[in-house]
């Protein structure tokens, strides 16, 4: 497929009537290959329909080119021909005559005979034979759209342009209509770039999914490829198991983009207060067990306790929204996978390098590696026999589930495939799916098992949809769950506030782990703004229930560890594990500056400050090398020596990692 | 509806009158009215004539005066000079305002094109065409009279002036009212300049252009009059009007009111046909 489409840094600014400027567009980069689909999608008014007329030349660039086949775009032209939301036919005019208008004008050097064929057979496309001869007005919104789009591919544009062309029909036409495009697209080879609302019609249509981000200044927030092989049936695009990340991709992006437009629109301004330099914080969790910390500095008055009087906890349902929110900067604070601070770091997000340090381990444990129950029923009840049955049927594409790349879920998850010799690339699928999601998904058979969080995998195994194959505790035993996360430029402007914020709830961890607080706790995780779920699913230690009754030798249940024996203390050799693991699978390349990374955005001194205030002073200093199960010890002298020694691993890139001073200093 | 009728109409009377019958049952509602109404108008009117309240002479003196009586009978009478028979004034009119009018229509919709399709132009000439279209159309005559020097010239050029101000400020609109997503679809299409004016500008225009049509008809019709009676020794209904009041024939003013009303309505009427067949209203 060759490049047909190009925009290049185009931005797009209007005029105001007031003398100001609208900056609808800023810094489109898009190419468009010939024989795609491409949708653009966002709220009202992010520019889609700009970016559209700017392909079509109606309107034209501020600033950048876009190129049809290489040439500038500078007027609009047939071989851009649009088909308009509000089907535009003249009304004057039959649709045989709406259509020879555009056919006479753009074949004016062919025979009659020939142009009344093409007008012909382009009638016959759309299945208005009967209709040829009656005016606009006496057709029904579909057959106005069908005749607009017959008119459109009568000239037989390079592109198509369709700018919300089903908006406004009925569900019933819009679905027929869709299916008539696809057909009439494939048959035919057309390129087509489409703009719409609906989140169904732009997964079901396109080869890949532009989403738009709010104006003004709107730019292109991210690109979905749309893996569904074509030609697509309706009913079996739903059946397909990208169908539904993909839709759940597009729809939190669009409700991401509803929020940041609250969140602009809401005060930030910085309340100081109690020698605090903001007490107004917003803070990122993910309702997991492991969000328990967080959940009871809030409940039990931890955060006033410590002068932060002013905390909103923000609830997000994947690490999507959490990553989204620390890299907008609209929270001030996440409870964060202990990969995270790392991967923010070296460029894991977007390839920009947002330095976010840790002061706090919340969490170790907690984790657990689940198989769809089928497997169990086959006897596959080991690593082993996992890794013969995936060797066995290579046609199958198998899909594990995990939380997000820097998550200690996908690092354990695949550290433990890769042991039992299986590369979770090639011999399996990752998929990225948000925590509450796995369940559902496992249930569906759209995947073979996932690595997740409590209370996740006890439900699997209670609904019995599920086992528990492997837990942390069997793989590394004591490893960092969730961490307290944070930019280092806010770390900066509020030291003060960092080290309340650490003491807060580091004392939250401590309550979590008392024994006669478990009630409690699971009383309160299971209420709404937390979990949300039945507290029969919730446990902080042992529930001896389910999962233990599956008879194999694997099986503990994987214990929340909230306090004690150094467990909160953020450990340098245990991020340069996570460091060794990111960058072993590609994910961002290792650091030859390591130890000047680990030093910035490991704060063991917030943590000694912390610590020291609530009289913690017995707090084990270092925790030693770490144990993994397949019986390798990780230790801290040759990161790099590591990684080499590793038999599956991807291409690992070892480079200097510059990362920006913040712009505010401590005060000394 | 009119299927249940035979079965009728065989059993009981001739179909003529069945006929009758049926549409005075349908149309009866929409007659009786009007019927009444100009009955009671013209009642009271000879009325108030006989009562001796005003000079004016009542609708019957049309006929018991036998000027009048002949001129009804006779409108085509032609005895040379000002002498002509009532349908020869109404003619002389109406061919004054024919040339008049179609030279409005001509310059009207081709200048409100250039003008409506020019954003400059329309910007440089809209407080012109606002004040000018202001002006009453007897003030055009003693302007006329002095450039033109003669008659007839000046009343077609008073016409001219009354008719033309509608027909541009409309078709000024209507050029402007082009939805967008008409200039659009030529621009895609990049159509010719005379493919744009055939099959966009003018069929999206007419609607507009013909409501200034209709406007400019009857202000021609008004104008015609006017300029007239103020044009001494001329053929037309105007002046024949002007003619009567001054050697006092009263009913003979009446008559020609009567014809100029008439006259007026039809040609309201002919406009409205024609936009209906050329122009029908969509949706």
């Amino acid at each position: 497929m060759s490049l047909l489409v190009a925009a290049d840094q185009v931005d797009k600014i209007f005029p105001l009537a007031d003398g100001g400027e609208y900056i609808a567009l800023k810094g489109i980069d898009l190419t468009i290959k010939t024989g795609e689909f491409v949708s653009f999608i966002g709220h009202s008014g992010c520019g889609k329909s700009t970016l559209l007329n700017m392909i079509a030349g109606l309107t034209l660039p501020s600033s950048g080119v876009i190129t049809l086949e290489g040439k500038q775009i500078k007027e609009p032209g047939p071989d851009r021909m649009v088909v308009f939301q509000n089907y535009s036919l003249l009304p004057w005019r039959t649709v045989r005559e709406n259509i020879a208008l555009a056919v006479n004008s753009v074949y004016g050097d062919q025979p009659k005979g020939d142009r009344r064929g093409i007008v012909e057979e382009h009638i016959n496309l759309v299945g208005l034979q009967h209709a040829a001869d009656k005016m606009p007005g006496q057709l029904s919104g579909g057959m106005k759209q069908r005749v607009a789009i017959a008119r459109a591919l009568a000239i037989r544009p390079k592109v198509l342009l369709l700018d919300e062309p089903f908006g406004a029909l009925d569900a019933l036409t819009r679905g027929n209509l869709q299916t008539q495009l696809m057909r009439i697209c494939d048959e035919n080879n057309v390129t087509a770039v489409m703009v719409t609302h609906d989140v169904d019609e732009a997964v079901l249509l396109s080869d890949r999914i532009v989403m738009m981000t709010n104006g003004p200044g709107a730019e292109i927030g991210s690109i979905l490829d749309v893996d569904i092989p074509r030609p697509r049936q309706r009913m079996e695009v739903v059946e397909h198991p990208s169908y539904y990340s993909l839709r759940s991709e597009i729809i939190y992006f669009l409700n991401q983009q509803k929020r940041i437009k609250k969140m602009r629109a809401r005060k930030t301004v910085a309340v100081a207060r109690h020698g605090l330099e903001k007490v107004n914080l917003e803070i990122g969790f993910v309702p997991l067990t492991a969000c328990a910390p967080v959940a009871i500095a809030k409940e039990k008055g931890f955060f006033t306790k410590h002068g932060l009087d002013e905390v909103n906890l923000v609830r997000e349902t994947s690490w999507r929204g959490i990553v989204d929110g620390i890299a907008g900067g609209y929270l001030d604070a996440a409870q964060m996978p202990s990969g995270m601070p790392l991967w923010f770091s070296l460029g894991g997000h977007k390839n920009q390098n947002i330095p976010v340090v840790t002061a706090l381990t919340m969490t170790r444990n907690g984790n657990a590696i689940t198989l769809s129950r089928r497997f169990y029923d086959q006897g596959i009840h080991s690593l082993e026999s996992f890794k013969e049955m995936l060797h066995a049927t290579p046609d199958t594409q198998h899909r594990m589930g995990m939380v997000h790349p820097s998550s200690m879920h996908n690092l354990l998850l695949r550290y433990w495939l890769a042991s039992g010799g299986i590369d979770p690339d090639l011999d399996l699928a990752l998929q990225t799916i948000p925590p509450a999601q796995m369940v559902v998904d496992l249930k569906a058979d759209t995947i073979d098992g996932f690595c997740v969080g409590e209370p996740w995998n006890l439900r699997a195994a209670m609904d019995e949809s599920g086992f528990t194959i492997a837990t942390d505790r069997e793989i590394y035993d004591g490893h960092p769950g969730k961490v307290l996360g944070l930019r280092e430029d806010w770390a900066s402007a509020y030291p003060n506030t960092h080290v309340a914020l650490t003491k807060a709830l580091l004392d939250a961890c401590r309550y979590c782990a008392d024994p006669d607080n478990e009630e409690e706790i699971r009383q309160i995780l299971s209420q709404r703004p937390y979990l949300g779920t039945p507290m029969e699913y919730i446990h902080l230690g042992n529930p001896n229930s389910k999962v233990c009754e599956l008879n194999q030798p694997m099986r503990e249940y994987a214990h929340h560890l909230f306090f004690g024996n150094g467990a909160n203390r953020p450990s340098r050799t245990e991020h340069l594990w996570h460091m060794t693991q990111l960058a072993r699978w590609g994910d961002v390349p290792f650091p030859r500056n390591w130890l000047e990374i680990l030093e910035r955005i490991v704060r063991v001194d917030v943590y000694s400050t912390a610590a020291r205030e609530l009289g913690l002073l017995d707090a084990k200093f270092t925790r030693g090398s770490i144990h993994l199960f397949d019986g390798t010890d990780f230790d801290a002298e040759d990161p790099i020596g590591y990684l080499n020694s590793l038999a599956i691993k991807r291409d690992i890139t070892i480079a200097d990692v510059l990362l920006d001073r913040p712009a505010v200093t401590v005060a000394a | 509806m009119v299927t249940q009728a035979p079965s009728r109409t065989q059993t009981r009377s001739n179909p003529v009158i069945s006929s009758i019958q049926q549409f005075w049952q349908k149309r009866g509602g929409d007659i009786i009215p009007p019927v009444i109404g100009i009955a009671t108008f013209l009642t009271l009117w000879q009325l108030i004539s006989w009562s001796g309240i005003t000079r004016l002479p009542g609708p019957l003196s049309l006929w018991t005066d036998t000027r009048t009586r002949e001129l009804m009978l006779y409108p085509f009478y032609d005895l040379g000079g000002l002498n002509k028979g009532l349908f020869w004034q109404t003619l002389a009119s109406l061919g004054r305002v024919a040339q008049g009018y179609t030279a409005a229509a001509v310059v009207g919709i081709s200048v409100g094109v250039f003008v409506g399709t020019n954003p400059w132009f329309n910007k440089a000439t809209y407080p012109i065409f606002q004040f000018l279209r202001m002006v009453a159309p007897l003030a055009w005559v003693p302007i006329a009279l002095v450039a033109l020097q003669q008659n007839q010239p000046a009343a077609i050029f008073v016409i001219f002036i009354t008719a033309v101000w509608p027909i541009l400020i409309n078709t000024i609109e209507g050029v402007q009212q082009i939805p967008e997503d008409y200039n659009n679809v030529a621009k895609v299409l990049q159509l010719s300049r005379k493919d744009y004016y055939l099959n966009i500008l003018f069929p999206s225009a007419l609607p507009y252009i013909f409501t200034g049509l209709r406007i400019a008809i009857g202000l021609a019709w008004l104008a015609i009059i006017a300029a007239e009676i103020v044009m001494s020794g001329i053929v037309g209904i105007g002046f024949f009007i002007w003619d009567a009041y001054q050697q006092n024939y009263i009913s003979e003013i009446i008559l020609a009111v009567f014809y100029i009303g008439l006259v007026g309505l039809l040609l309201d009427r002919l406009i409205a046909f024609l936009q209906m067949k050329i122009a029908p209203t969509r949706n």
